[in-house]
């Protein structure tokens, strides 16, 4: 009897060990499956309502909410905004059917009963509509892939939008005035947005989101209402990659007005005095705010923080609303782009450029002669010129005076084909278009203004393939450096065989020229006959 | 005399103790071993790698293997992710990646023995028949292999290989690091091969120095890692990538410890249960044998003793009874000789004469006592 009752509870035992198996096995399976690439809804409008976080930890899993897709469901019901959103101030206010969240039951009231309400009400009158169960709105649905994509203003929207606002420019851009705790408008003050409204909302100022939805929407929407052409009011308008790309783009954008200077000298002292006497050792630095305009979208790319000149915060120093970055460092870091040669640095990136700087080590320049390519002004000259006004004139002048020079020598001096017949083991001479490459090359920075300053002579556009020797007409072959391989004097320096493999194959896949393919020997070797 | 019960788990017990505290102590005893310093090794660079199978080339040939069903520079094989066979010690696969902006085509992995400083096969292996020489290489020694193919079981790489289409004398094939070619002083087969120095054969130590070079000179090119520098204790083959190296098929489960050390433990039982045990069971035998021997030798002893003593109070009460016997004799003789006296003196001259005959019986009895 009672080896009977233990053996039914092995029995048990084991049957219950394999229910929780199958479960198990099933949920993997399930939980495996994810979004399979057909059934994925490529969304921009995908908004997770978790409203409720700020009482506390979530109950149930956030209601992954599609907001055109509702727009366009109470168009059609000849609804607008005002469904959903209240209107507070003449303008909308972003939370649903609230001004404010007050209470964790109250405001859970407030989506249960209108969602619900408006659900049921649209089930009667149509076919289709939203769910009304708990577990049909507070579930994942991985079946919805976001393709929401930030938006910002660039030169060519900006000047569109001033154009449309008739150069009224208070009508988007404020201050705060912490004492009346008011906005106002100050003229030549005006900044991107995102100066003040930033990622999340603090005490006098909401976030940017919330203030980009707040007045853009606004005003398109107000706009649609009396002129048949404004800007977008549905969430793809704005953040669907595709859509973006129909945004019109002014080929031509007129300079933006902020008393930006055209010419000017670097700054190295907050006052802007420049003292022949004081502590900055380097040569001045002209520069053209204007031509770095038209190289950029955005002012923001330089001017991160706000408009001022770069050492206001980066001081020789240092200081702590520079982050302690200082005036040398947000000139010459790299991997940044809002520094000087962060940004030249990301230019040689471009597969035109990249066939040669690819190969180059990421590192500061550090051929002294190479700073001179900036630093030009004498100190004293730039003193006295200022004080004569004349500031302006002096820098454009200096900067005029960097003649570009021609990119590479004349056709003639240029060797047509290059044969070459070292290490023909297997293989036949290899037959290389060197005037053809150099053409190529110097072809494809032709127009390019940054290459035409910083390569200081017409040598320089060799010495991507003739490197590690003085730059000259005619610079010695590969051979008279690389030879055997893995010398363990010099490791680092290549034999000769993958000097000529990698510096051919490298450039070619930098700049992204897919023929000869690496791998056919034929395509660059004659083949021994 | 029997072994008790409780004498046995006593021994049994004392055994245990042996065997546990022989293995806490060995393997504290255990000395780092970081490589041979003069080891050579072989760099590979996937962001070199062009995908040729030049390498594989240059292996068959040196290595005077059979000829591929395809020839090598066809690279439809790449399609496919091939392993190590016995006929070929080194194979290319192709790996395509999306982790680094900057890796434009695909990535290639070349696949060969890692000849690591502390090789699992060859602790493995109980005949010996690999060989971490001090120039690195990790060499097979086929006349001394049994064919038990644990080597090939105990590799994290899954390298060996085994000749199973052999019928007679099978041998395990792996990448030699072309110990020979390198011993005259030449490049492994598949350095020399390779058109782009993905692979560069060096020092161990001067390769280490150069992988961290390529790694801060060109930091957005490679991932920050060495594959080989620790892994399973570090191997004679590094690796530098442009994307983890997950994503090029290799394992970063490893650990940095060298697979010796994983199997020390377990292992360090074989030679205690199979040398200390027999010696000790031997000597349990052997000394219970002794306490019976020497218990055999007291009772003969005590026996011998005991036969002594009696012997010597019987000779005691024997030699007692004989002195009685002869005060006894005298004083019949005595009182014999006063009777005869007493009777000579009646008829004095007959009895005398008859008195010393008696006197001459007496003496030998006294002697065998």
């Amino acid at each position: 009897m009672r080896k009977g009752r233990a053996r039914l509870s092995w029995i048990g035992l084991i049957l219950i060990v394999f229910t929780v198996s199958i479960c198990l096995t099933g949920t993997g399976i399930y939980g495996a499956k994810g979004p399979s690439e057909s059934a994925a809804q490529k969304r921009a409008d995908i908004i997770h309502i978790d409203s409720m976080k700020a009482f506390g930890k979530l109950e149930r899993p956030p209601v992954t909410f599609l907001h055109q897709k509702h727009t366009e469901a109470l168009a059609k019901k000849n609804k607008d905004c005002t469904a959903c959103h209240l209107v507070e101030n003449n303008r909308l206010v972003p939370q649903y059917m609230r001004l404010k969240s007050t209470a964790k039951q109250e405001v859970m009231e407030i989506y249960h009963v209108n969602c619900i309400a408006c659900h049921k009400e649209t089930a009667d009158g149509g076919p289709k509509s939203g769910p009304v169960v708990c577990g049909e709105c507070h579930k994942d649905r991985p079946e919805l892939v976001s393709i929401w994509q930030p938006i910002g203003m660039d030169k060519s929207l900006h000047y569109r939008h001033s154009k449309a606002q008739k150069e009224k420019c208070e009508r988007c851009h404020h201050q705060y005035n912490e004492v009346t705790k008011k906005l106002y408008y100050a003229e030549g003050k005006e900044g991107t947005c995102r100066y003040c409204h930033q990622d999340i909302t603090e005490e006098n100022r909401i976030s940017l989101r919330l203030a980009s939805h707040l007045a853009c929407i606004d005003c398109h929407s107000k706009t649609l209402a009396k002129f048949d052409d404004a800007g977008p009011i549905t969430c793809s308008g704005c953040h669907d990659p595709a859509q973006q790309k129909l945004i019109e783009r002014l080929k031509v954008v007129p300079r933006m007005k902020r008393n930006q200077p055209d010419t000017v000298f670097v700054r190295t002292s907050k006052s802007g005095i420049i003292d022949p006497k004081q502590a900055t050792r380097m040569k001045m630095v002209p520069f053209s705010h204007k031509s770095h305009e038209e190289y950029n979208d955005t002012c923001r790319v330089c001017h991160h923080a706000n408009l001022n000149a770069c050492v206001q915060c980066h001081t020789l120093q240092g200081t702590k609303e520079g982050n302690q970055v200082t005036l040398d460092a947000s000139m010459h870091r790299l991997n940044v782009n809002m520094s000087c040669l962060g940004c030249h640095e990301l230019n040689q990136r471009d597969p035109k450029c990249a066939g040669c700087h690819a190969g180059i080590a990421r590192a500061r320049q550090q051929d002294p002669n190479a700073c001179q390519a900036c630093h030009m002004a004498d100190v004293n000259q730039v003193a006295e010129s200022i004080q004569y006004t004349q500031e302006k004139d002096l820098a454009a002048r200096m900067l005029d005076s960097r003649i570009p020079v021609a990119h590479t020598f004349a056709e003639s001096d240029i060797p047509e084909n290059v044969e070459i017949k070292t290490l023909m083991n297997q293989y036949g001479p290899v037959k290389l278009p060197h005037r053809k490459i150099v053409q190529t090359l110097s072809g494809n920075i032709k127009d390019n203004q940054l290459v035409r300053y910083f390569h200081r002579d017409q040598n320089m556009l060799c010495q991507g393939c003739h490197h590690h020797s003085p730059a000259a007409k005619k610079p010695p072959s590969c051979a008279s450096c690389h030879g055997r391989p893995f010398d363990e004097r010099d490791p680092s320096k290549p034999g000769l065989m993958a000097a000529y493999h990698r510096q051919c194959m490298e450039c070619h896949e930098a700049m992204g020229i897919e023929k000869p393919v690496a791998t056919n020997c034929v395509a660059c070797h004659q083949k021994k006959g | 005399m029997s072994i008790t019960r409780r004498k046995f788990l006593g021994w049994l017990g004392a055994a245990t103790a042996g065997t546990t505290l022989g293995k806490t102590a060995s393997a504290a005893s255990n000395k780092h071993f970081s490589g041979y310093t003069q080891s050579m090794g072989v760099l590979f660079d996937n962001t070199r790698c062009i995908g040729c199978r030049k390498c594989e080339a240059g292996c068959n040939t040196v290595n005077e293997l059979p000829a591929p069903d395809l020839p090598f520079d066809d690279l439809s094989l790449l399609e496919t992710k091939r392993r190590t066979t016995a006929k070929a010690y080194t194979i290319v696969n192709r790996y395509d990646t999306v982790s680094n902006v900057n890796v434009k085509g695909p990535l290639y992995r070349k696949v060969q023995c890692n000849h690591c400083l502390e090789p699992a096969c060859a602790s493995a292996c109980f005949v010996r028949a690999f060989t971490k020489t001090p120039k690195g290489a990790v060499i097979y020694d086929a006349s001394v292999c049994v064919g038990c193919r644990y080597c090939m079981i105990a590799c994290p790489f899954e390298i060996p290989t085994y000749e199973y289409d052999e019928a007679l004398e099978p041998r395990v094939m792996k990448c030699t690091l072309c110990y020979p070619r390198i011993e005259k002083g030449l490049l492994p087969g598949c350095v020399q091969a390779c058109p782009t120095e993905a692979l560069t054969f060096g020092k161990r130590t001067d390769l280490l120095k150069i992988a961290r070079q390529r790694i801060s000179k060109f930091p957005d090119r490679y991932v920050d890692h060495i594959y080989g520098e620790n892994e399973m204790g570090g191997t004679s083959w590094l690796y530098l990538s442009a994307v983890p190296f997950k994503e090029v098929g290799m394992r970063e489960d490893l650990g940095y410890t060298p697979a010796p050390n994983l199997t020390s433990g377990a292992l360090l039982g074989v030679p205690i249960v199979a040398g200390i045990w027999p010696v000790l069971l031997t000597g349990i035998y052997a000394m219970s044998k002794r306490k019976e021997k020497i218990a055999n030798q007291e009772t003969e002893q005590a026996v011998a003793v005991a036969v002594e003593q009696a012997n010597a109070e019987a000779k005691a009460k024997y030699a007692k009874e004989m002195e009685q016997v002869q005060k006894f004799k005298e004083k019949e003789i005595e009182n014999a000789v006063k009777k005869a006296l007493e009777e000579a003196a009646k008829p004095k001259a007959e009895e005398a004469s008859d008195t010393p005959p008696e006197e001459a019986d007496k003496k030998p009895s006294e002697e065998d006592s």
